[in-house]
């Protein structure tokens, strides 16, 4: 008995030892690891649709003709994405554009690279809604006022966006009250009456829309037509380092984005295998629209109505920040 | 008799969440009925990338264990046996404590990404304060007139150790053990789920933002289920670990 305890106890401490061991070797080959002129760069995505033409651009060559290897690692939301890419986790992430202006304002050192994926800027047939429950008595996003809206996440980028729809309907935002729910849970939420109307993405919107709700407002369309909602983005560091493989990773992405744009029905197939949206519901899904090159004009329009809000306490330099 | 009313218990829980939903008390579409979740269950089984996930888990579990029980047995009995140092980390360890293990994310993203690494970071955390206060406990309750015996009788630290602070230490390290092992799987899941680190946990944060609620709920019972094999398990290793022990023998002879 005495010896199987030891035993357990070296083992134990051998195996700490070996993870130790390991953890330094490991860091330092995943960091940038080169073999035969590729480079094997690590993302760090969100396993939503929006991220699907970079899954197809690997899957169809784009990134290997640029000497790129990319290692997608999911993360769940921006919140392990923007500290991993800082810290050289990752080499280049994914986050929406509000989320990388808060931070360039807070001086962390991001910098966007490629575009990322953008609303369809038609109104009614977009890929994000206001949504209220069948047959609510709310007609508008001006009858927001007094009611308890879902985003998911306050003070970020769908927060604005509801409170541009509330003020373009004539409504006083400050009126409205914001409650912080993720996207998969608004559908229930809005079906239980917990919530009164909810700012929701695909694959979620899909669901909600086939509960009968109805679409008040497109807000991403409401703030900017053809807004650009995310983009892909690197540390400052990483860019001023490794300026090839950014010039790679540009060019390769805006290659994806445009044969993603092109071919929705592999798009749908490629989603498939990083995402369990079942068959029903992706068929449904309305896509977004990946265009090469970021609007800046839209997300001039984003910062301002950020920095009307109150989200940034200083200014985020869009100069610095964008490609 | 017990595994008859068990099974009962368990036979009358499955059939009352698959008449629930089908009785409309919850929506079906957010709250399959038990059959759905089982056909579910069953599509898992039968994908590869899932008995991956669940090695990866199993992974970050039993490694992170193994740590903050070798580490938790060597740091208590050496905070015990040297008065000096026991006084001098006391408070901070009752500073450092009730820290919750999730709170060190961000840092664990800092550290490591969402590799395997951020999962024993939050693992060990959590798991070693539960080794750790059950050894100093097991150390206090050592018998002094068994201690005091032990040095007239010549033995050295080691010996002492070994003769008259195990033995009594042993139980409570064994209830430290048992606790730590659901610990370290609850937070091995957390982390995977909130992270993303490859495992379990992120497959059902996947099926969770993809609309996919029956897999969703087929993920979760499968992370029931090795919580009760974690738990079976480590009262097995405890019961031999014990035999010897007055608790367990008295436990056997009833």
């Amino acid at each position: 008995m005495r010896r199987l305890l030891a035993g357990i106890a070296t083992g134990a401490l051998m195996v700490a030892a070996t993870a130790c061991g390991s953890s330094g070797g490991g860091g330092a080959s995943g960091k940038n690891a080169s073999s035969g002129g590729t480079t094997t760069v690590k993302l760090g995505v969100i396993p939503i649709v929006d991220v699907a033409p970079v899954y197809l651009g690997q899957e169809k060559g784009f990134y290997a003709k640029h000497g790129l290897k990319l290692s997608m690692t999911t993360a769940q939301g921006g919140a392990a994405i923007v500290p991993g890419v800082v810290s050289g986790q990752f080499q280049f992430g994914f986050s929406n554009m509000t989320s990388l202006m808060i931070a360039q304002s807070n001086g962390v050192p991001v910098k966007a690279i490629a575009n990322g994926v953008a609303s369809t800027g038609v109104a009614g047939a977009d890929f994000g809604a206001i949504t209220v429950k069948k047959g609510s008595a709310i007609r508008t996003a001006k009858d927001l006022e007094g009611r308890k809206v879902a985003v998911n996440t306050l003070k970020n980028i769908n927060e604005t966006a509801v409170r541009e729809s509330v003020r373009k309907a004539g409504g006083d935002p400050s009126k409205v009250t914001f409650v912080e729910l993720a996207f998969d849970q608004m559908p229930a939420a809005l079906d239980s009456g917990q919530i009164d109307a909810a700012m929701v993405v695909e694959p979620a919107l899909a669901t909600v829309r086939s509960q009968g709700a109805t679409e008040i407002a497109s807000s991403l369309v409401d703030v900017a037509k053809d807004l650009t909602v995310a983009m892909y983005f690197t540390s400052n560091q990483y860019a001023q380092q490794h300026p090839a493989v950014v010039k790679d990773f540009q060019e390769a992405t805006a290659e994806s984005l445009a044969y993603a744009d092109a071919h929705p029905d592999e798009v749908r197939q490629i989603v498939t295998t990083y995402t369990k949206i079942p068959a029903a519901v992706l068929a449904k899904v309305t896509l977004p629209k990946w265009p090469a090159e970021p609007n800046k004009a839209s997300i001039e329009t984003l910062e301002k109505l950020g920095e009307q809000d109150g989200l940034f306490k200083t200014a985020p330099d869009l100069g610095k920040l964008l490609p | 008799m017990n595994t008859a009313l068990g099974a009962a218990g368990l036979a009358a829980f499955l059939a009352l969440g698959e008449a629930v939903p089908r009785l409309g008390i919850v929506k079906e579409r957010y709250f399959p009925p038990t059959s759905r979740i089982a056909r579910a269950l069953g599509d898992q089984i039968t994908d590869g990338a899932f008995w991956t996930d669940l090695g990866d888990t199993l992974t970050g579990w039993a490694l992170g264990l193994m740590i903050a029980v070798g580490a938790g047995i060597v740091v208590g009995v050496v905070l015990s046996v040297v008065p000096y140092l026991r006084e001098a980390t006391a408070s901070t360890i009752e500073f450092l404590r009730p820290i919750p293990s999730v709170a060190l994310i961000p840092l664990a993203v800092l550290l490591y990404g969402t590799e395997l690494r951020s999962v024993l970071l939050l693992v060990v955390y959590a798991s070693f304060w539960q080794v750790l206060i059950q050894v100093m406990y097991g150390v206090r309750d050592v018998d002094p007139v068994a201690e005091e015996t032990a040095r007239s009788y010549g033995l050295g630290t080691w010996a002492r150790i070994r003769h008259v602070l195990w033995p009594t230490a042993l139980p409570y390290v064994m209830t430290g053990v048992r606790l730590a092992a659901a610990v370290a799987l609850i937070l091995t899941v957390t982390a995977e789920l909130v992270i993303g680190a490859p495992g379990l946990g992120a497959r059902i944060a996947v099926a969770q933002t993809s609309q996919a609620v029956p897999e969703m709920y087929a993920l979760i019972v499968v992370t029931g289920l090795l919580g009760l094999i974690v738990n079976v398990g480590a009262r097995t290793v405890e019961r031999y670990a014990l035999a010897w022990h007055q608790s367990v023998r008295g436990e056997v002879a009833v």
